[in-house]
Order: structure tokens, then sequence, then C-alpha cells
């Protein structure tokens, strides 16, 4: 009974937070969705690169002492599991940054 | 209130939790201004998690073990997390021991159920029902997709528990090449089966070296029930550069007994980038678990024990995983040879309108 009571718990909040997502960045458009790297990465070329290696960087030292490094998901996907594994991993807010600007470029 | 009232009780333990919670705050000077900003990065809720098939034979008798854990992630605004995992798994054993048909229950089971709060840079605040942050293994290997080897450690049962309560946690950098991780937590007591926890306060702290991709941690519990017993461990794990190895390592010491594990694990890699080799990971494992008089845990060995294990990785693609593993138990209670091999399989799928 609880477990279920939970599970329908979970699903309302899914609902919740993805309507929230939705409006959030339903009237944005898909320019904005594209834009996403874009707001996460500096506009300077050098900036970018130096961001990437730093990132790269980070993710293969971070995400590499628990399990093999992942493959790319989809960058709304990445910002999700950045944010649990911050919380799971202990992974600094700083490496956090680098990491998601990585993985979503 | 009431959690805080009864932790109020604690004395010296809430000091130290408020300690870690003002530092947290003091500490989140706005030193990032070379890190990227990622805030207003979309995010959607996810499912992902873990599923096996690993058959074992230990001591003669096989055990088809079948588990799928679900974990759900469902982000709120920029600061905010729910996140969950159930385990469900089958050990299904021939029903006359040897021979005749398997057969078994689904046992299940709420790992964690758990409302986080970014506060600020350098603190998280978790309430609900959380995996308890002691040494590493618990929190951080055990998905089956995660494990090098299958087979649990033998500590594990000294370390593997849920809490119900408030957890603080964080990392900072706390020099060029140090980042210092905290966890404290305090944790109700619940005797419901599905929501069992136990009443204790408990703290880790952890140094981690990324030049050096070395990791240090040290965890204390102390139990607010029964007898009051003081629990200790520590962790290590190291990566050196040079090498595709991982050298992981616990110690735990508790009322129910105490032990260590060392577990090296070597991508063949290192030895040719032919795809075979590149996908292929080598696994060794000693482990010893020392019994303590009076201890009550039906989990962990009833004499003193000794273990090596190695085992056979062969990564096909990200997530898929076929496993095998050969240990051998050394203990007075008798001896026994452990067989596993298997599947492991990771997935993760967005809920709602893609992950794009």
């Amino acid at each position: 009974m609880v477990m279920r009571i939970l599970a329908v718990v979970l699903v309302l909040a899914a609902i919740v937070a993805a309507e929230s997502g939705n409006n959030a960045s339903g009237n944005k458009s898909t320019e904005s969705n594209a834009a996403t790297s874009a707001n996460v990465v500096p506009s300077s070329t050098a900036q970018n690169a130096a961001i990437r290696v730093e990132g790269e960087k980070r993710f293969r030292t971070n995400c590499g002492r628990c399990h093999m490094a992942p493959h790319k998901f989809p960058p709304r996907m990445m910002a999700t599991f950045v944010r649990h594994m911050r919380v799971r991993a202990l992974i600094t807010d700083e490496d956090m940054r680098y990491i998601l600007a990585y993985m979503t470029e | 209130m009431t959690v805080i009232f009864k932790a109020a009780r604690c004395g010296g333990w809430v000091t130290a939790l408020c300690l870690s919670l003002v530092m947290s705050v003091l500490l989140s000077a706005p030193a990032l201004a070379q890190a990227p900003d990622v805030s207003g990065t979309a995010t959607v809720p996810v499912v992902t998690g873990g599923a096996a098939f690993v058959p074992i034979v230990q001591g003669g008798q096989t055990t088809l073990v079948s588990i799928i854990s679900p974990v759900v992630l469902v982000p709120l605004g920029d600061k905010w997390l729910i996140e969950s995992r159930a385990a469900f798994e089958g050990d299904f054993v021939r029903r006359d021991g040897t021979t005749g048909p398997f057969s078994g229950e689904i046992q299940k089971s709420l790992e964690y159920l758990q409302l986080d709060y970014i506060a600020n840079p350098h603190l998280t605040v978790t309430v609900g029902r959380f995996l308890t942050p002691f040494s590493m293994y618990n929190e951080r290997l055990y998905p089956v997709w995660i494990r090098d080897l299958q087979a649990d450690p033998l500590i594990l049962p000294l370390e593997q528990s849920s809490s119900n309560g408030l957890m603080l946690r964080g990392g900072f950098p706390a020099a060029h090449d140090l980042n210092l991780n905290y966890a404290a937590y305090f944790s109700t007591l619940s005797s419901n089966e599905t929501l069992a926890s136990e009443r204790l306060v408990g703290g880790r702290i952890v140094a981690f070296f990324p030049n050096q991709r070395l990791e240090i941690g040290f965890s204390l519990e102390h139990l607010l029930q029964d007898t009051n017993a003081n629990r200790f461990g520590t962790h290590f794990e190291w990566q050196p550069r040079a090498l595709p190895l991982d050298i992981r390592s616990e110690y735990a010491d508790t009322e129910s007994g105490r032990g260590y594990w060392i577990e090296p694990a070597l991508r063949l890699s290192a030895l040719s980038h032919a795809r075979v080799f590149a996908h292929t990971q080598v696994v060794g494992r000693f482990q010893q678990f020392f019994t303590k008089p009076g201890a009550t845990n039906g989990d962990v060995p009833g004499a003193d024990t000794k273990e090596p294990e190695i085992g056979l990785n062969y990564y096909f693609m990200d997530g898929l995983r076929a496993t095998a593993s050969y240990g051998r138990q050394l203990s007075s209670e008798g001896n026994a040879n452990i067989w596993t091999s298997g599947i492991t399989y990771r997935f993760a799928f967005p809920l709602g309108r893609g992950g794009y």
C-alpha cells in the first residue's frame, strides 16, 4: 500500500515537473532549446575551447570515479543527471558547471 | 519539528550538524566567476536505473538472481530535486535444493525517496528516505550496472541501510588540488518493513585530490537506540592517470563485526587497443570479515571469513555488459566456491516531451 501511494506521488510530481518545464520553456520555442548550449557556454571561441577541455577533464575525473563514462544524453536529460550526481556523488558546484557545459555543448 | 526536538537530545551531534550548516552558508562566497554559467538550463524528469540477470552458484546451490532497480528523477525549478530508487529482486532457487524447478518470490524495497534542496553551491539539504552515507559502496557502487563484481562485499551489511530523516551535504574546493565533501545526517527509528531505519546520527568527510584522482573518506555513526554503539568506516579510491586502473577499498568496524575489502580493476586497453581488449576489464577482490561476540546481525557471516575473488567484465556498449566471476569463501563454517555469470544493463529515458 505504502509503495503504491509513493508511486502515485512520484508520478504526479513527474507530471507537474514536466508541465512546469514545458510551460517555462514552451514559449521560447525550439530556438531557446537549441540555445541552451549557447547559454551554457560563453560566446568567445577561445573560452569555449577552454571550457570544453576543462569540462572533459572534470567529467573524466569525477564521473569515472564510480562508473564507466557514459555517452552524451540529450541536454535536458543531462541537466537532470548532473543535478542528481551533484547530490549523489558529491561533485562540487564548480565541477558540476564545467561538466554540464561540456556534456550539453 | 518532532525530529528537531528528538535531535536536540543528542547535544554534540546537533552542534556538529548546525556547524556544518553554518560553515556551508559562510563558505558560499561567489568564488565561481570562472566556471561557466549553467543557470536556467532546462531539465526533464527522467527514469533511469539498472537491470541484471546474474545466476550465482554458491557451494553447489544455484540462485537465479534477477533485479530491476528503477530510479526516478524529478527536478523542480533550479534548486529542487525529487529522487527515488526502488528495487525488485527475485532470488529463485531450486525447490529441492539442487534439483527440481526454480521458485521464489519477488522482493520489493524502497531504497530512497528524498527531496533535495540545493541551498547554495556548498550545501544541499535532503529530507526523506535516503541511502545512509556511510563509506562509499552503499551509496555509490551498489547498483548492478556500476559494481565491478556482482557478489556483495562481506561487510556490506554493516553499511547498507537507508535512513529516514534529514541530511546536510555538499562539497567545495579547499585548495588548488583538494576538494572536501561532507555529509551529516540524523535518522529516526522506523519499524515499517518497507521504510525500515534506525535512530542514529552520523557524518562523513571525504578528501578528493583531482590531479591524483585519489579519494580518502572517513565515516562515523552513533546509534541512538539499543546498544548506542559507535560505527566507524573508512574508504579509499585511486585511479592513476597512467593506467586504466581503479583501486578501491573499504574498512568498517561496527557492533556487528569488522572487515575490509580491496578491489583492483584493470581495463585491458592498457595491453592493447584491439576492440576485444579495449572492452574488457579484469577485476580482483580480497576481503576479510571478523566476527564480534554478541553480534546479532544475521546478514553477516557467523564466523571469521576470508574470500579471494576474480572476475571479468565485457562491455558491449555503454550500459550493457557481460560479467563473470569466481570466488572462494574460506571459513570455519565451511569453504565454498562462488560462481557468478550474467548480464547487466543500464537504461535511461525522459518522462515528458523528449530530452531535447
